[in-house]
């Protein structure tokens, strides 16, 4: 491609290659490149594709990791749809997702477009509200936060100064998994990035051109900043709301590895876990990953479209 | 690069064999692959479960099997409970468990119907493995189908942990023969006079179930179902229920959130059902005096009991199964190991250690006399190998009791979810 478009600029007088030594020359470049990607290659057949397309197969197989999988049919999915548990596991999912995201995301915005602005110890503040989101997934952050929430703990003793006496929320099935969105809510560096350099983006002359016409800062924010930004907010619902889906290592950690109590945080990937690698029911729990990967696609499907009625992009205004 | 095509070839051909060679490297590694060397010398691999005193004084026992028998290295692997089962039904399922690892009774039936269990008996047949000197039948934990599957290591029977302060101030006595009816009572009372809860949450707790089964000529398990019906369950548990309700019984959040720490130990309540070995641990979490009393019983008789046990296993594959035997020999008998593990998987399993060990502290001391005075009082029951699924099934039990006493489960609708588990855990 890069040799395609760098012909017209040689210079003039040196007579380009003929075309099949072009297409040689290019063939080889493709080898290198390919050369290069071995490594990358041969470990996404090995780790990602093969392990993908055997758990298509278990799907439909009831397999227990001893014994030789065996073909049963849609079975898996059946019994799936007609557990308690799964059912269970689907509405958890559903409430942190349809919690978590969108409180994160204000956040995120929240503070970009205080960050976004010019002051002082700007660099320190933004790294100061990114470091979360690298050491949030840490196992160590789910022992900190299951602390944090405990009985007696920071989060209660606060509480009931304002009168609240919930008696902490990791043992109480109502509350643990509001701590669980809280953690995730903590990790709103990513999105916040994101949202700064989309904020960054936006031509200046817009807000003078309104300051002139007399509109204040929540009318500017409003028909100015969302719309230019949309496209960049459009990348972060998709992208964190596909993360809300597949939320594991917090829900497994801050409840003590069981997703409970009262299968109060069993999400998703925790009832998966469970079936695939404590219940031996591998079958089951690779049809489960499956019906996962396909509500997700859903989801971002609906996103996609949903996105010509809301996202705005500059080339389509012009 | 410039350079003719065979040499590009060539470099391509090379780079994929640097990478496939990678790649290879770390299928060895991930393997473990063989344990002997040129010299003689064979590695075995030891797996249990436990927490930081037993693993620092297996480590010990460890050290001084390789001073005996310089020509068998160990390789200790060890993790909590929940991940040693997990990590081992993986590594069992790629043909890969460790040469030899703690076992329980719930997972004998399992591992034997997939094939991972060595039949210990040829080995003791072979002279490498004596199976003399178990006290009170405790070898029998291990045999199933006529086969000896796992070796005790020590032997345990279920117990009452009390406050002893907190009963004392209420002025109740726990004693051998009492019934279930003069147990509750004894909660109101330490409820009325001391103001905490009686109990953490009994009805949670398989083992004791299982009891109060036996007690009732049933038990939890036959050899391949359950042993009793939704109803039984429903009873149980709505009793249990009811109990949580009028603050007989711990509030079940508190005991939630004061994990890991036990709810007796955090002062929550005032006695718990658990194993008589794992009573020491209350005395380093709890500020008060712990105690161990006898289980309740229905006909001021029978109490259900029975010795359970912690084991060791080897996997039939080894490829050093005569070394294996020498090990777990060694690891039972020994007295010098006796006097290093002290109580720590329960009452030391053979004669040879028992004596060698003498509790000098008042909780170990207090697990002996409470397992000489049950064995005394002649109710030790025999106990059935758990069919396969059985560890799934507890995992359930404890779950839904739980959910019962959070008020999320009504009791009918749990047991029949334990029933509908139980069938497809069965079914794996």
């Amino acid at each position: 491609m890069t040799l395609v478009k760098e012909a017209p600029v040689r210079p003039a007088g040196k007579r380009s290659a003929p075309p099949a030594a072009g297409r040689r020359g290019r063939r080889r470049e493709n080898l290198a490149g390919y050369l290069f990607m071995s490594p990358w290659l041969a470990g996404f057949l090995l780790l990602t594709a093969g392990p993908m397309i055997a758990s298509l197969y278990y799907a439909f197989t009831s397999y227990n990791l001893f014994t030789p999988p065996k073909w049963v049919g849609l079975d898996n999915f059946t019994t799936m749809f007609q557990d308690p548990r799964w059912q269970k596991s689907v509405e958890v999912t559903l409430k942190y997702v349809v919690v978590a995201t969108p409180l994160k995301l204000l956040l995120a915005l929240g503070v970009a477009l205080l960050l976004a602005q010019k002051r002082r110890g700007q660099g320190l503040y933004r790294a100061a509200f990114y470091m979360p989101s690298l050491i949030g997934a840490s196992v160590s952050v789910g022992f900190v936060w299951r602390a944090l929430f405990s009985d007696d703990a920071i989060v209660d003793r606060t509480q009931k100064v304002f009168g609240l006496d919930v008696g902490g929320w990791i043992g109480n099935p109502d509350y643990v998994l509001y701590a669980l969105v809280a953690l995730s809510i903590w990790q709103f560096g990513a999105p916040m990035v994101i949202f700064l350099a989309g904020l960054k983006q936006v031509p200046q002359e817009l807000y003078e051109a309104a300051e002139v016409d007399g509109a204040g800062p929540l009318r500017r924010f409003w028909n100015i900043t969302l719309p230019m930004i949309s496209p960049v907010l459009f990348f972060n619902v998709l992208l964190e709301s596909i993360h809300a889906f597949q939320v594991f290592g917090s829900a497994y950690v801050v409840s003590d590895t069981r997703c409970g109590p009262a299968d109060a945080t069993l999400v998703y990937t925790c009832y998966l876990y469970q079936k695939g690698f404590k219940e031996a029911q591998m079958g089951f729990a690779s049809a489960m990953a499956w019906t996962l990967v396909i509500a997700v696609a859903l989801v971002t499907a609906v996103l996609f479209w949903s996105q010509k009625k809301w996202v705005h992009y500059e080339e389509a205004a012009k | 690069m410039g350079t003719s095509r065979n040499v590009e070839r060539r470099t391509v051909l090379k780079a994929a064999g640097a990478s496939a060679a990678t790649l290879g490297l770390g299928l060895t590694t991930g393997c473990g692959g063989g344990s002997g060397s040129g010299d003689g010398t064979v590695t075995l691999r030891y797996a249990w479960w436990g927490g930081e005193p037993r693993t620092i004084a297996i480590k010990k026992t460890i050290a001084l099997f390789e001073k005996k028998f310089p020509k068998i290295k160990i390789k200790p692997e060890f993790t909590d409970y929940e991940a040693f089962w997990e990590k081992f039904q993986t590594q069992a399922s790629g043909g890969n468990p460790p040469d030899v690892f703690q076992n329980a009774v719930g997972f004998l039936r399992k591992y034997d119907k997939r094939g991972v269990l060595m039949d210990l008996k040829s080995q003791a047949d072979a002279g490498n493995l004596k199976l003399e000197n178990f006290r009170n039948g405790v070898l029998a934990n291990g045999q199933v189908d006529g086969k000896q599957l796992g070796i005790p290591v020590g032997a345990n029977t279920m117990a009452l942990v009390i406050d002893l302060k907190a009963f004392e101030k209420a002025g109740v006595e726990a004693k051998f023969g009492w019934t279930w009816d003069e147990y509750f009572d004894a909660l109101q009372t330490i409820q009325d006079k001391v103001k905490v809860a009686g109990d953490t949450g009994y009805f949670s707790i398989m083992y004791l179930y299982d009891l109060y089964l036996r007690q009732n000529g049933k038990a939890f398990f036959t050899e391949d179902d359950l042993g009793f019906t939704e109803d039984d369950l429903t009873q149980w548990w709505e009793d249990g229920y009811k109990r949580v309700r009028s603050g007989l019984v711990a509030d079940p959040k508190k005991v939630e959130q004061v994990k890991p720490k036990s709810a007796l130990s955090a002062g929550l309540a005032a006695s718990e059902f658990t194993w008589d070995n794992f009573s020491i641990r209350y005395e380093g979490e709890g500020e008060s005096d712990y105690g161990l009393a006898p289980i309740p019983t229905t006909n001021g008789k029978d109490t259900g009991q029975y010795l359970g046990s912690l084991m060791l296993s080897a996997f039939s594959g080894t490829k050093h199964p005569e070394e294996v035997a020498q090990f777990i020999d060694f690891m039972v008998h020994d007295p010098e190991v006796g006097r290093i593990m002290g109580y720590d998987r329960g009452i030391l399993a053979t004669t040879e250690q028992y004596e060698a060990f003498t509790p000098a502290d008042e909780t170990n001391k207090g697990v002996r006399a409470y397992e000489e005075k049950v064995a005394d009082a002649g109710v030790l029951g025999k106990i059935t190998p758990h069919p396969s699924g059985a560890d799934v099934i507890e995992a359930a039990f404890l779950r839904l009791g739980g959910e019962v006493a959070q008020g999320k489960t009504k009791p009918a609708d749990a047991a029949k979810a334990l029933f509908s588990e139980a069938k497809a855990a069965f079914a794996g």
